[in-house]
């Protein structure tokens, strides 16, 4: 009897440390999987259609302004990829090193949703927020920078939702609020003032 | 079974035993800790609250945290030394210093022995509260009274007091008068009234357990506990109370019941619930309380919340707290009552600081952040269209500050002229920030960024009190355009 018990007992505890080992060696694959695809990651978006100019407002951290800047892009045809493709090269901008604007690395637009209404849903990845510099002003001009350059290349979106994985935020980092839907009039009046 | 299988099997039970208990103790422990209990300091100058910590099973108390609002303070860790120095108002600069694990200091170059040994939490400084209040009377060369089992510390002669005097007669009242004006949360049940002191140092007459020889009003008690005062008037039947002398005095007296049993029953069909003779007493009129201007000061982020990581110990809560206890004292200097919405480290939603602030119904709300990035000062307003609607009615919560934006402006702007005069750097913008759109009363935001010399600079509390100072003079400055509200 109490030999079965202790061979219980034991045989518990080798799971109990299978367990664990594996779980650590998922850990590290993740942590690789991660790392790996950050360096896979693409700075300039693929497109199908033509080389367009397009207006990006690039936040700077050191003075805390918005300014206007052109880049040629290669720009899909459909709107809602044109979106993406815009807030991706705008997102190229702020990962490279080094960054006027630094955001998470990682950080990414996994789909813009351009809605007859002038509503555009822009769906980032969870690195975007999870490692986001936090700061008002911080969070501040990224907003500003994503729906003014939406704005820029599209008139017709007029206001701008921003979702984390697919799912409403409360904030960015801390600060911004995630929750609403912000007007481009607005923060066209806003990078006005950051000019 | 025989016993020599048994044994292996107790020691197995035994042992699970010992970890059951090991861990139930555990718990226990943490649960305690959790617990965040708190010091109540009153002075002439601020009433505030310092968490305290458990360290090697006794009361402990952040230097810092206690000594900030008394004054300036500049801290810093150098190994197992923590040096700080600490200027009263319109006093002396002291230097301070303490060794880890040790129990004697320096304060003003002399040797202090504190109650038990120094110890850290990061680079937080801790000394025993049994030795908080030598320490403040050798910095503060005042009269210090600590409570030390109701956790209430009193500056300078801050105490109020109070008198009991029964006047007899049909009904009998007890007027219970106090140094100060109090504004105790008052709760009535059948044969009590107990008054609850959070906010007024309170403290005992003298005799805490009187009675009466009267057949309406018996007795009342006064105790202290968990950093509050509590006054128990007890009596047979219904008791009511009312203020008087503006605060000063508090009439405790028998309910008029016989008015509730005049009353023709209601239809049973319509009958309300049941409610006790002090609820449906008619209350005498009262005199409309006097408008007050009070600023409340939130402090962002607080516990689980860091907010940004402005270095690898230096969170954004804790600069934001203590910025906000600076512009606490500078306001105070100018003569501005303010109130901190946190004074630990506490946890606290958007929705419960915004439901909190629109409670108290303050003059303004500041909301306080700091960042690394960008330089100087950032004074925000809320990002909202300005609405042309009523400030008298109910207002949509996600948009409750929209009637509010023109003199939330013109704070923004009274304060940029102010830190402009100084020479800081500073930027004024409007922002999504929560919850300033749920305020529903004029709401600003600064966020301190680092001034040239560094994102030390932060901590600095000459950069800091220069900040605080600008920020009071804003305030000051627009008062007048600012409305006074009824408590």
């Amino acid at each position: 009897m109490t030999r079965h018990i202790l061979a219980t007992f034991l045989v518990l505890i080798l799971i109990a440390i299978g367990l664990g080992a594996y779980a650590w060696y998922l850990q590290k694959r993740v942590a690789r999987d991660a790392e790996r695809a950050h360096q896979q990651q693409e700075i300039a978006p693929p497109g199908n259609g033509a080389e367009t100019p397009v207006e990006l407002y690039i936040a700077s951290d050191e003075d805390g302004s918005l300014h206007k800047n052109q880049l040629t892009v290669v720009l899909p045809l459909e709107r809602s990829e044109r979106a993406r493709a815009v807030l991706r090269a705008l997102f190229g901008t702020y990962l490279q090193s080094p960054s006027p604007h630094p955001i998470g690395p990682g950080s990414d637009v996994r789909d813009v949703y351009v809605l007859d209404d002038g509503t555009a849903v822009v769906d980032t990845n969870a690195a975007f927020a999870n490692s986001h510099p936090s700061g008002v002003l911080a969070e501040e001009l990224t907003v500003a920078s994503m729906v003014v350059t939406l704005n820029a290349n599209d008139n017709r979106i007029q206001r701008v939702k921003i979702l984390v994985d697919g799912k409403e935020r409360e904030t960015l980092a801390g600060h911004a609020d995630l929750r609403r839907f912000y007007l481009a009039g607005n923060l066209n009046q806003v990078a006005k003032e950051l000019q | 079974m025989n016993p020599a299988s048994r044994a292996p099997r107790a020691a197995l039970v035994a042992a699970l035993a010992c970890v059951l208990t090991f861990a139930v103790a555990y718990l226990d422990r943490v649960h305690a800790q959790a617990e965040s209990r708190q010091l109540a300091v009153f002075s002439l100058q601020a009433t505030y609250s310092v968490p305290l910590v458990d360290i090697n099973g006794l009361p402990y108390v952040g230097l810092v945290e206690v000594l900030e609002p008394l004054g300036s303070v500049d801290a810093r860790r150098d190994g197992k030394k923590y040096k700080v120095q600490f200027t009263p108002p319109g006093g002396k600069k002291a230097e301070l210093q303490f060794n880890e694990g040790r129990d004697k200091g320096k304060v003003r170059g002399n040797n202090f022995k504190i109650a038990a040994n120094f110890a850290f939490q990061g680079e937080r400084g801790y000394i025993p509260l049994g030795s908080v209040s030598s320490l403040l009377a050798q910095l503060l060369s005042t009269q210090i009274v600590l409570h030390q089992a109701s956790q209430r510390l009193f500056i300078g002669g801050s105490e109020t007091r109070y008198s009991l005097d029964l006047r007899k007669g049909t009904p009998s009242r007890l007027l219970i008068g106090f140094s100060s004006p109090v504004n105790p949360t008052i709760a009535t049940e059948p044969g009590y009234v107990h008054l609850k002191f959070q906010r007024a140092p309170v403290v005992s007459s003298g005799n805490d357990s009187v009675t009466f020889d009267d057949p309406v009003l018996t007795g009342a008690f006064f105790s202290e506990h968990d950093g509050m005062a509590q006054l128990d008037i007890t009596g047979k039947g219904a008791l009511m109370a009312n203020f008087a002398d503006g605060g000063k005095t508090i009439i405790v007296t028998a309910a008029p019941i016989t008015a509730v049993e005049a009353t023709p029953p209601l239809p049973q069909a319509a009958a309300p619930p049941a409610q006790t003779a002090t609820q449906a007493m008619p209350r005498p009129p009262e005199a409309p309380p006097a408008p007050r201007f009070l600023v409340l000061i939130d402090p962002a982020h607080g516990g689980d919340d860091i907010g940004a990581a402005i270095t690898p110990s230096l969170p954004e809560k804790d600069v934001a707290l203590a910025l906000a206890r600076r512009v606490q004292h500078q306001l105070a200097i100018k003569g501005i009552t303010s109130s901190l919405l946190r004074t630990g480290d506490t946890n606290l939603s958007l929705d419960q600081r915004a439901t909190w602030a629109n409670a108290v119904r303050p003059a303004l709300y500041l909301s306080i952040h700091a960042a690394n990035t960008g330089k100087g000062v950032h004074v925000f307003t809320s990002l909202l269209p300005v609405a042309d609607v009523s400030r008298g009615g109910f207002l949509p919560w996600d948009t409750a500050q929209a009637s509010f934006l023109d003199l939330s402006s013109a704070v923004a702007g009274s304060i940029a002229a102010e830190l402009e005069a100084r020479k800081l750097p500073n930027t004024t913008l409007v922002a999504a920030l929560r919850p300033m759109n749920n305020i529903a009363a004029p709401a600003i935001a600064v966020e301190l960024a680092p001034n040239p010399s560094g994102v030390e600079s932060l901590a600095n509390a000459a950069y800091q009190d220069t900040v605080a100072q600008s920020i009071a003079a804003g305030v000051a400055a627009v008062r007048g355009k600012l409305p006074e509200v009824a408590p």
